[in-house]
């Protein structure tokens, strides 16, 4: 299958500088700059790794990654059942509801997290918002759903997994085509009941796609900062200052580059863990 | 069931099956209602007069339509917003194409040293591109110290890169499905292999180099916080900056926001409404594989 031995890296060479200058030499340069003093980006001193053991001595930063963790986990795994419980039934579907679904559902994804941030801050508006005019009529009393600390984490995990249902789906679902229809049939005629044929057959053979939508998600979920600052600014308080905001603002409010430095780096190993894992799962060869 | 029940059966059916359906297009409704009320409302919202968006309780419809905050928003010069997110868009999405499609061609095609290595670095790339907060820091303090923030090309260079990986990807899978007979025939016929790369090959991948296109213009189009952090002036700005920067200009008005994000939304969904099969093939060729 192989051609022309010699010239491989000459192709791979302008998109590996780029990765190189953009992604990998950034990263070395950060690790760098979290050995030293660097308030408002004035190198000074170096000192080895008391930025870390300040953020890991530092309550207020732990806290934070903690609820970041749960926060990614809980939306990572709402978005998945009910992306497989979707995709479970319109792989049964032909035609237009089928196509209709997959489409609608990949538009929370496809809309940029400033918008969708934005549009749930509306809707959600304490006093001239669509969802309390409907709890209203519902009967409820008004909910200030951003000002108050425990809906604005349930509002923030909500549009988080809002906006992921659909790739969950549409992710299983491509799972689910891959299946040998022989198999399930073998199951029917078997006198498999559905229930024992999803747990038995559909769920074990679509295991490599939930884990790695699983996978990625929990990373998107975990490393995302932008939703939280326009839907929620973070707050109450920092109710909803997610790890990643807690860098942006150490960085750009407080100008303490040592440091967030350090929390990049931090954020990193979690992340390359994860990543690692991903790698794994998914076997990929070249 | 026993056979001779199945005549006093039938009806009984017949109504599970349709009381079925009801159920099935009920959840197919509240699943569009879930995804299209925050845009819907949004696009109703951009379109009402200031007085009445600051009515409650809301109104859903009869309200005076006003192109009002439309035009407020492109006096505060939107428009020069939209211009430069597309650039960037096009130069991201023409720069990672070509690059992708070299680096995919190389990785298919030829064996070298550390390819392995490369490989992983990309495949490594894909999961972290998507969350691009991790590398806020870094290229931040990176291009500080070269000097290349608040640059025309500054967020070129970042997008290409943040998504090349994926690019990449898509690719390969392209360039895999070309049978080499297709270019050993080439080069018995005399074409160089220039001519291979540029002229045969890429008819062939048209729908990879099509779903990569269509994940570097989303990806491009729709990052914001590593431009918000990159570029100051005001003249470079993305539509996602001008988005975000309504919110404090005009305070909480939501008017000219919704309008804002409204006008956001027509490209994405334009490309999507025509591309929508392709973008969904490029999203799954990596999750099936493996």
């Amino acid at each position: 299958m192989k051609t022309n031995n010699k010239n491989g890296i000459l192709y791979i060479t302008p998109a590996m500088i780029i990765l190189f200058s953009f992604l990998i030499i950034p990263l070395i340069y950060t690790l760098y700059c979290s050995l030293f003093e660097l308030d408002y980006l004035v190198k000074g001193d170096f000192i080895g790794l008391e930025n870390y053991t300040k953020l890991i001595t530092d309550g207020k930063i732990l806290r934070s990654l903690i609820n970041t963790i749960w926060i990614s986990i809980v939306a990572t795994i709402i978005s998945m059942v009910l992306g497989l419980c979707l995709a479970l039934w319109i792989d049964r579907k032909k035609g237009f509801i089928s196509y209709f679904i997959q489409m609608i559902g990949l538009i929370p994804w496809l809309i940029s997290m400033v918008v969708a941030g934005l549009l749930w801050r509306w809707l959600f508006d304490g006093d001239l918002g669509l969802f309390n005019y409907i709890i209203n009529l519902l009967g409820f009393e008004s909910i200030y759903v951003i000002q108050n600390k425990t809906s604005a984490i349930v509002a923030l995990i909500f549009v988080m997994s809002w906006r992921t249902i659909g790739y969950a789906m549409i992710m299983i679902l491509a799972g689910l085509k891959g299946i040998d229809e022989s198999l399930i049939e073998a199951s029917r005629v078997d006198g498999a009941t559905a229930w024992q044929t999803l747990k038995n057959i559909k769920l074990p053979l679509i295991k490599t796609p939930l884990l790695l939508s699983t996978i990625v998600l929990t990373v998107s979920n975990f490393t995302n900062n932008t939703l939280p600052k326009v839907f929620t600014s973070g707050g109450p308080g920092s109710a909803t200052t997610v790890i990643t905001l807690e860098q942006y603002n150490m960085s750009f409010r407080y100008y303490k580059f040592g440091e967030s430095s350090a929390l990049s780096i931090i954020i990193m190993i979690i992340t390359t863990i994860v990543i690692a894992l991903y790698i794994k799962v998914a076997k990929y060869k070249i | 069931m026993k056979i001779n029940n199945v005549k006093s059966r039938q009806p009984r059916v017949l109504s599970r099956a349709v009381s079925r359906k009801v159920v099935e297009i009920l959840i197919a409704i509240s699943f569009a209602v879930l995804n299209l009320l925050p845009i819907f409302w949004g696009v109703v919202t951009s379109l009402k007069e200031k007085s009445e968006i600051a009515l409650y309780p809301p109104k859903i419809w009869g309200f005076n339509i006003s192109f009002e905050h439309y035009i407020t928003i492109f006096n505060s010069g939107y428009f020069r917003s939209i211009l430069n997110s597309f650039l960037y868009s096009v130069c991201a999405i023409v720069l990672g194409v070509v690059f992708g499609y070299l680096a995919a061609y190389g990785f298919q095609r030829s064996n070298f040293k550390f390819k392995k290595l490369f490989f992983y670095i990309v495949v490594a790339g894909i999961p972290l591109s998507v969350g691009s907060s991790v590398l806020l820091v870094p290229n931040y303090l990176y291009m500080m110290n070269l000097g290349m923030t608040d640059k025309w090309y500054t967020l070129i260079l970042l997008y290409a890169a943040y998504n090349l990986p994926m690019a990449i990807w898509l690719l390969i899978a392209g360039v895999k499905a070309v049978p080499i007979e297709i270019e050993e025939a080439a080069t018995v016929d005399g074409c160089s292999r220039l001519y291979i790369i540029t002229r045969i090959i890429p008819p062939l991948i048209r729908p990879s180099i099509g779903a990569a296109s269509l994940f570097i213009f989303i990806g491009a189009w729709n990052e914001y916080i590593t431009a918000s952090v990159l570029i100051n002036s005001s003249n470079l700005k993305t539509i996602q900056i001008a988005i975000y920067d309504f919110l404090g200009y005009f305070g909480q008005e939501w008017g000219p926001l919704t309008a804002s994000t409204t006008i956001a939304i027509i490209p994405i969904l334009l490309v999507f409404a025509f591309f929508g099969r392709m973008l969904v093939s490029g999203l799954t060729s990596g999750a099936v594989k493996g």
